[in-house]
């Protein structure tokens, strides 16, 4: 066919580019709102059923009126037409028209063009690789369908035409690679389109009640992932993830009530730092969870008074930093406020709670901590990931009768033991532990390993952090729990001696260990890479020169030459190629050149041979067998791989 | 083609001595189509998307795509490079006919070339898709207006292979030409062909047309003459005789016609039409050039030419 933007589109045509349209609409149907999607659904099936009997496609008036109605069905429940959402309904509720009106060739670009742009959109709801994948399979079909409006004859079958354009997208990614690193990125937005993520993510939260890490603990969820520099990773027993830090209670439950008014103070450290950066997942709180204790604050985010790393805002999407903590410290002394606050003692203590505290007293601060602590280990406490629901006033519950409990329930009542003591305490919430992902040699940590602790204040030592679970369970410092191995009964005890692995489970582990490393990092090159990922990298290049739009000038230059050497690989590739034989006979004419013999178009072998012979007769005994079994080969019964070989060795041997 | 090039400026791929045009990489102009613009635009508006929401997939998808425009490119380009042309010979036309020109188009390359388009001014546009190492051809019509030599004008060879985002073209210059006769004129009214010159001998049974009779065979006789019925019926070998010589012979003089140089060379050429439909003699006095009478295609085609060709 002679392209033509009239010609009307085939049946099978428009069979494709409805089914490319739908991939790339796909997707949306799932999240948006479900009279926008029913109005995409609708118009599909009507297209469909069109195919087949056309006379049911709305003629120009109804697709006014549908016009009308989709706009209207858009602006209904996107009311301000602002937004992220609102865009994405608009734009699938015009594909959803342009389903119905496209007939003639020209609309192939239009429909193509728009399915393009919303792939796009996409990306902005769900980033994983899966995701990309798929893209990249429904901009295949959809540059096939391109291909196919600039061909006369298209091939018959669709994988022809997939294949070829799967080809040019493959030749299209080492300089998507090249401008994708290149390009200048920004710190912050053109413009703020006021987006909202509503997305209900899980974490750690600001308030810890009896119960609510032990929930949070029964997810494999991965929480954040650590890369140490040097690999440098601190034992297990050393890993905790600070986060948010809890003063005020109502007996129930533990928040972290305002902030400190007081600026972080210097602390007293000895040993190395340890440095590393931390790839965050959505948590939906404020914190941003460091090594006891932090000295280096991430941008966009403050240390507080009592070393909690607080961001800007609310992670609703996975989020890097690099800090850097020292493991021993002393903060030293203690104002007279956090004095206040870290004594503060709710209404419901009872009286069985202070004559235990009184037991105690008598030796140093640190004496009745280890007393406390030997009390948690002596008594017949369990460590349990399914504890029994306790009353209006859990501490004392626990600490005399139920007596089975997570991390929180140990924290929370050790640190009211303390306070009652009159020993300055607070609960710190984070995380505890980590595994180390051979394959990469990051340390992962999950939800699971979501942790709550003590720290109490000692004259001399400062803040000092007391795990009471460690007492009672000190496996739980060393090793991550094991979900799968934990029953759920309520007060069930956790069991963490180590079973072996099938071969099997072995390699389940390892898969999975793999794909946790592949997408980590997934973040750390595609989704994470920012303005200071590039200049790292640029520094790694070499070219930490580059600034701004000198980067946008490399990038253009380092195309072109992309580009350009592409096209000589093309070019090269596609030379014409001779068959061996006629290889031969031309290396045989190329070594008579010299001697003004070279072969003319025009010449058979045999005047070819007859003109050499006729200058040079002293070659009779080498031309002569050479173009007998040359003619043999190309024009008689010769042709096998032995005869070629041997002409290869004549030739290669005659040297006038 | 509603612009016309200023073709003497444009660089242009020329037929050598032996007719075939190389399309060489300089000689490929390449600029973005309509739609290649409006692919630009989408890219932008994907950029900008990208920027706004700091997404790295969205970066990802727009440099895929822009990749994919630059690997067009190339790939639009080197479509046309190396395809080598050559235009096939023609037969004559009446003026007002087109003169259809076929041009060869060779791929030396082992992957195909498909979408391969020639454009000629005033005519309808012709496009094919080569495969590999292979030939196909192409037909460019030039309409005729006037009779003598029509030379192929330079064709316009482009191709939008892949995806019609860009289109790659060269003009070439081959060399081939198509002889135009003059367009047949009215027929010539008989008053005007006095000359009309009876053999003054008769049926002599030595022309070739109607069949006269047998005779005995004698040596020397063409084989295709002898009369293998007659043998077969025994009878002795025997010659069919041919007669047709005592037809009318006729003159057509271009001195004899009155009027516009082109109008008398029109009718002449009906003449000469008719003449050899209807199996005359005729012979063709242009002033100095005389064409002796004669019959059959190749005399037909000799008083054509000449007339073609008069100046």
């Amino acid at each position: 066919m002679i392209p033509d933007p009239k010609r009307k589109l085939s049946q099978r045509e428009l069979l494709f580019l409805i089914a490319l349209l739908c991939l790339s609409v796909g997707p949306h149907v799932l999240h948006l709102q479900p009279w926008i999607s029913a109005f995409f659904i609708g118009m599909v099936t009507l297209r469909l059923l069109g195919l087949s009997r056309p006379a049911l496609l709305p003629g120009r008036f109804l697709l006014f009126l549908l016009t009308i109605a989709g706009l209207a069905n858009a602006l209904a429940h996107y009311p301000l037409m602002f937004g992220r959402e609102a865009g994405v309904a608009l734009l699938t509720s015009m594909l959803a028209l342009k389903l119905l009106e496209m007939k003639r060739e020209r609309d192939i670009y239009v429909v193509v063009y728009l399915s393009l742009f919303t792939l796009i959109t996409q990306f902005l709801y769900r980033q994983e690789m899966l995701l990309v994948v798929y893209v990249f399979l429904v901009v295949t079909g959809l540059i096939a369908m391109l291909m196919h409006t600039n061909m006369m004859r298209s091939p018959s079958r669709p994988t022809g035409l997939l294949v070829r354009s799967g080809g040019l997208l493959l030749q299209a990614l080492p300089l998507m690679l090249i401008m994708f690193f290149l390009f200048p990125r920004f710190s912050s937005p053109l413009w703020d389109l006021g987006i909202r993520d509503n997305r209900a993510v899980t974490g750690i939260s600001d308030n810890i009640s009896p119960g609510s890490v032990s929930r949070l603990s029964r997810s494999r969820a991965v929480a954040f992932r650590v890369d140490f520099d040097q690999d440098r990773i601190p034992e297990p027993a050393r890993r905790y993830w600070r986060g948010p830090v809890l003063w005020d209670t109502d007996g129930r439950q533990w928040t972290a009530g305002d902030q400190i008014p007081e600026r972080a103070s210097d602390f007293f450290a000895s040993g190395k730092p340890v440095d590393y950066s931390v790839i965050l997942e959505p948590t939906g709180g404020k914190w941003l969870f460091a090594l006891d204790l932090p000295h280096q604050v991430p941008t966009e985010a403050s240390l507080e008074a009592d070393f909690q790393l607080i961001h800007r805002g609310p992670q609703k999407r996975r989020f890097q930093y690099r800090t850097s903590s020292y493991l021993n410290y002393n903060t030293g002394a203690l104002s007279e406020f956090q004095r206040f606050r870290g004594l503060q003692l709710p209404d419901n203590i009872t009286p069985r709670m202070i004559s235990l505290v009184a037991q105690w007293r008598g030796g140093s601060d640190s004496a009745l901590v280890d007393q406390a602590l030997a009390y948690f280990n002596e008594q017949p406490f369990h460590y349990t990931l399914y504890p029994a629901l306790l009353g209006d006033n859990p501490a004392d519950q626990f600490l005399f009768d139920s007596r089975q409990g997570f991390c929180e329930h140990y924290a929370t009542s050790f640190t009211l033991l303390m306070r009652i003591a009159g020993i300055p305490a607070r609960v710190v919430a984070g995380y505890q532990g980590g595994e180390v992902n051979p394959i990469s040699g990051h340390l992962v940590v999950r939800q699971s390993d979501a942790h709550a602790w003590s720290e109490v204040w000692l004259p001399d030592l400062g803040w000092v952090r007391i795990d009471p679970t460690a007492a009672v369970a000190p496996e739980r410092i060393e090793q991550p729990l094991d979900l799968d191995r934990i029953s759920e009964e309520i007060g069930a005890p956790i069991d963490f001696v180590p079973v072996d692995i099938s071969f099997v489970g072995a390699l389940m582990e390892q898969f999975n260990w793999s794909m946790d490393a592949l997408d980590a990092s997934w973040h750390r090159w595609v989704l994470g890479y920012s303005k200071k990922r590039q200049s790292k990298l640029m520094d790694l290049l070499g070219l930490g020169f580059l600034k701004g739009s000198q980067l946008v000038y490399a990038m253009v230059g380092i195309t072109a030459v992309a580009v350009t050497l592409m096209t000589l690989a093309l070019i090269y590739r596609g030379r014409p190629k001779p068959n061996p034989v006629q290889a031969q006979y031309q290396r045989f004419s190329n070594r008579l050149k010299k001697l003004g013999l070279q072969r003319r178009s025009y010449e058979g072998p045999r005047d070819y041979g007859r003109r050499i012979l006729h200058r040079r007769p002293d070659l009779r005994g080498q031309v002569e067998p050479i173009l007998r079994l040359y003619i043999g080969i190309r024009y008689g019964r010769m042709n096998n791989l032995a005869n070629l070989r041997r002409l290869k060795q004549m030739v290669g041997g005659f040297r006038p | 083609m509603k612009f016309r090039p200023p073709y003497r400026f444009m660089r242009s791929a020329v037929a050598d001595r032996e007719g075939n045009a190389r399309i060489s990489s300089r000689k490929i102009y390449i600029l973005p189509t309509g739609h290649g613009l409006t692919y630009g635009v989408l890219l932008i508006l994907l950029l900008l998307g990208a920027v706004n929401y700091a997404n790295n997939l969205g970066f990802m998808l727009t440099f895929l795509l822009t990749g994919l425009g630059l690997v067009c490119m190339v790939h639009t380009w080197r479509n046309l490079l190396g395809l080598e042309l050559t235009a096939a010979a023609v037969e004559p036309v009446f003026a007002g006919q087109p003169a259809c020109f076929r041009i060869a188009l060779q791929n030396h390359r082992a992957g195909p070339r498909p979408g391969i388009r020639i454009d000629l001014e005033g005519s309808r546009p012709d496009i094919t898709d080569l495969d590999g190492a292979s030939t196909g051809s192409l037909s460019a019509c030039v309409p005729t207006e006037r009779r003598g030599e029509c030379t192929l004008p330079i064709v316009r060879l482009s191709t939008r292979y892949p995806l019609g985002l860009l289109r790659a073209w060269c003009y070439v210059r081959l060399d081939a030409s198509c002889l135009v006769y003059p367009a047949p004129g009215p027929r010539i009214p008989p008053s005007d062909v006095p000359d009309y010159t009876r053999s003054a001998q008769g049926d002599k049974g030595v022309g070739a047309d109607d069949f006269v009779g047998l005779r005995q065979y004698r040596a020397g006789d063409s084989p295709k003459h002898v009369s293998w019925k007659a043998l077969a019926r025994e009878q002795d070998l025997q010659t069919k005789m041919f007669g047709g010589d005592r037809s009318e012979r006729r003159w057509l003089d271009l001195e004899l016609l009155s009027g516009d140089l082109e109008a008398r060379l029109s009718r002449l050429c009906r003449g000469v039409l008719d003449a050899c439909e209807q199996n005359l003699e005729f012979g063709l006095r242009l002033k100095d050039r005389v064409i002796e009478p004669g019959r059959g295609q190749n005399q037909r085609q000799r008083c054509l030419e000449a007339l073609a060709r008069f100046r």
